[in-house]
């Protein structure tokens, strides 16, 4: 019989150029993995999200990053919902053509994955999403017009959505070096730090599921594609996997519970005491989930994944346990789960000292 | 309301690492998304400097740009 799941955190940061999860989605099978062996995995839309391609696990809670930092920090419960209520909230910018795709997309998860989406809202004004890097190299982004994707939501959520999927018109430079690095396997996605910022608004002025997919012209094919960045060539839009991730996505219920959220009963939430691991990369240990779980003494695995940064354990002053690959992380999460000490597993073992 | 980009260098001190980057951007705004991006060490000093990336919601006339608070 398996030990009861201990609920694990997988943080892969987006935009600094993960060897995995810095692409289309290409950390899920390593997810898939940290699932099974954690029996449940509370991970974020850029481990999750590979365009047109997705997986539905029931294990796997899908908790946009501003959720995921306050459930880190103890300031949030997640609430396991049956289905979400999908509102679809587009970018005025969107051209006409594009956003009929992203229509018909919509309507193909509805009839064919039975998914409840709509309404549909666009913004009053563009949204004049810009793009940028820090100085670290990790990609950033802001929003021209904040206040027009808050009144979308707002609408929206009046409306009845439970979640939301928005859709923002992203500025393109088909022949910029740094998309020729990132379809080549190779470099930052320059998209995902402003696509962070639009969900994390969004999740933070309403307080429910949201997650981004951008609106972008199709590429030329390119031979020389990266199996990691695949998964964004196969459609005409990257929405898929954003309805699929939000239509069962957990609510974010304020931690500790109201009065009243007591007398309902919580005992199918999800309470940020009960996490039992984090799992990140080594070299990015400075985001504000993993050093909320480090100073509430969560376990923090760390995984050898490259990226630009190089905010380790010895940097901070943390003690991890340090594994090679995610398969060694699920071994470490396994342990954990059966309350196995990890140190025991190793070699050598030092002999007990008395204090 | 607007949403501003900021980098920053602080002196680390001991004691929670998120409740001192926090408060330092709470300064400038409400922090949106921040991280740690590097941490730098000082010649002749013995406090090391942590580099934070971090985009802020901010309302009238926020701060956008770099600051070193060594300098």
């Amino acid at each position: 019989m398996s030990a009861a799941p201990l609920p694990t955190l997988l943080v892969i940061p987006t935009g600094i150029g993960c060897a995995i999860g810095g692409y289309a989605g290409d950390a899920l099978p390593s997810a898939r993995l940290l699932a099974a062996a954690s029996g449940c995995l509370i991970t974020h839309p850029n481990v999750m999200n590979g365009a047109a391609l997705y997986w539905s696990d029931p294990r796997i809670h899908y908790v946009e990053g501003w959720g995921l930092d306050r459930f880190a920090a103890g300031a949030l419960a997640l609430r396991p919902v049956r289905r979400q209520r999908v509102g679809l909230l587009l970018d005025a910018g969107i051209e006409e053509e594009l956003r009929l795709r992203h229509l018909q997309v919509a309507d193909g998860c509805r009839a064919t994955l039975g998914l409840e989406i709509g309404p549909v809202v666009s913004t009053d004004v563009p949204l004049d999403v810009s793009l940028e890097l820090g100085s670290s190299g990790a990609s950033w982004g802001r929003l021209g017009r904040p206040d027009a994707l808050l009144r979308a939501g707002e609408r929206l959520r009046a409306a009845g959505a439970t979640a939301i999927a928005v859709v923002a018109r992203f500025p393109e430079d088909p022949e910029s070096e740094a998309l020729a690095a990132y379809r080549g396997g190779s470099g930052v996605d320059v998209l995902a730090g402003a696509e962070a910022v639009i969900s994390h608004l969004l999740c933070d002025h309403l307080g429910i599921p949201c997650a981004h997919a951008p609106a972008l012209s199709p590429l030329p094919p390119n031979p020389a594609l990266d199996p990691r960045a695949a998964g964004e060539e196969l459609g005409t839009t990257f929405l898929p996997c954003v309805l699929v991730g939000l239509s069962r996505a957990p609510d974010l219920l304020a931690w500790p519970p109201s009065p009243a959220a007591v007398t309902a009963g919580v005992g199918e939430w999800l309470r940020p005491e009960a996490i039992g691991a984090v799992v990140t990369p080594a070299g990015a240990l400075g985001g504000a989930a993993v050093l909320a779980c480090a100073e509430r003494g969560v376990p923090v695995i760390t995984v050898a994944n490259p990226c630009v940064l190089q905010v380790s354990a010895e940097a901070l002053g943390l003690e991890v346990l340090a594994a090679s690959s995610y398969a060694e992380a699920a071994g470490l999460v396994l342990a954990l789960r059966e309350g196995i000490a990890p140190a025991s597993l190793a070699r050598p073992l030092p002999s007990l000292l008395a204090v | 309301m607007k949403l501003v980009p900021l980098e920053l260098r602080l002196p680390r001190r001991s004691g929670s690492l998120r409740a001192q980057v926090e408060a330092a951007l709470l300064v400038h705004g409400r922090p949106l998304r921040w991280a740690i991006t590097g941490v730098e060490s000082q010649a002749g000093q013995p406090a090391e400097l942590l580099c934070v990336e971090a985009v802020l919601i901010a309302h009238g006339d926020g701060v956008a740009g770099s600051e070193d608070p060594s300098a």
